[in-house]
């Protein structure tokens, strides 16, 4: 089991990187407190987290090949 | 062009004043348009701690993004009487003065072009997925914030 993670915007200055491969996650919760542990900047960040291009509200079950995305605020236009 | 396929939204560079020409031009054939109304975001040079915005290269989640589009674009003709409309948006660098940012509405009278299009332009600003990294004359950035209004 190994999702797809992306990463935009000023979070990207944390991650040092815009995509990478997580494994041995089983939902999002589980993701960010991995992602948090190893970037700790990010719990001091504003985002929002979308899996298969949804943003989602509460925890959420992941399988494998999902694509999660981090959103920093938008400032498009 | 058929008016409702959908197009890419998203276009690499600024969006060039004659690309915009051409736009207007090509509804010329469309005679039951009474009433344009046009969106144009332009790169400002803001002054952030004594630094000049020279630029603003925007990235973006482009499958979403252009889902987000797709979907704002269903909503305003479901509750507009649009003949026609058209969104453009930058990625990669566009200089200070240059376009970032194109809503073309058309429609038989005025108000549903002057509704439909501030409607439009809030929409992409509240939920594209799109991020614009400030860059300075020294080479250094800012991620830019939205505040209402900006």
């Amino acid at each position: 089991m190994e999702i797809n993670l992306l990463v935009f915007g000023q979070l990207s200055d944390i991650t040092k990187c815009s995509e990478m491969k997580i494994a041995h996650v089983n939902d999002t919760q589980q993701l960010i407190i991995k992602l948090t542990t190893q970037f700790p900047e990010l719990a001091l960040s504003k985002y929002s987290v979308a899996v298969n291009r949804k943003v989602v509200f509460e925890n959420t079950m992941l399988t494998d090949k999902d694509t999660v995305a981090l959103l920093p605020p938008f400032s498009g236009g | 062009m058929k008016e409702k396929k959908k197009h890419t939204v998203l276009v690499e560079g600024p969006i060039t004043a004659a690309f915009i020409a051409d736009s207007i031009q090509k509804h010329s054939s469309k005679t039951n348009i009474g009433a344009h109304d046009i969106f144009l975001g332009q790169v400002r040079n803001d002054l952030i701690s004594g630094k000049t915005v020279v630029a603003i290269e925007y990235s973006a989640y482009s499958e979403m993004a252009e889902e987000k589009f797709h979907a704002i674009r269903e909503a305003a003709f479901a509750k507009y009487n649009l003949v026609c409309m058209h969104i453009y948006h930058s990625t990669g660098m566009v200089k200070a003065g240059e376009i970032c940012l194109f809503v073309f509405v058309s429609t038989k009278h005025r108000k549903d072009a002057f509704d439909a299009c501030r409607e439009i332009t809030e929409q992409i600003k509240a939920l594209a997925p799109v991020w614009g990294k400030e860059i300075f004359e020294d080479e250094t950035y800012t991620w830019k914030e939205l505040n209402n209004g900006n």
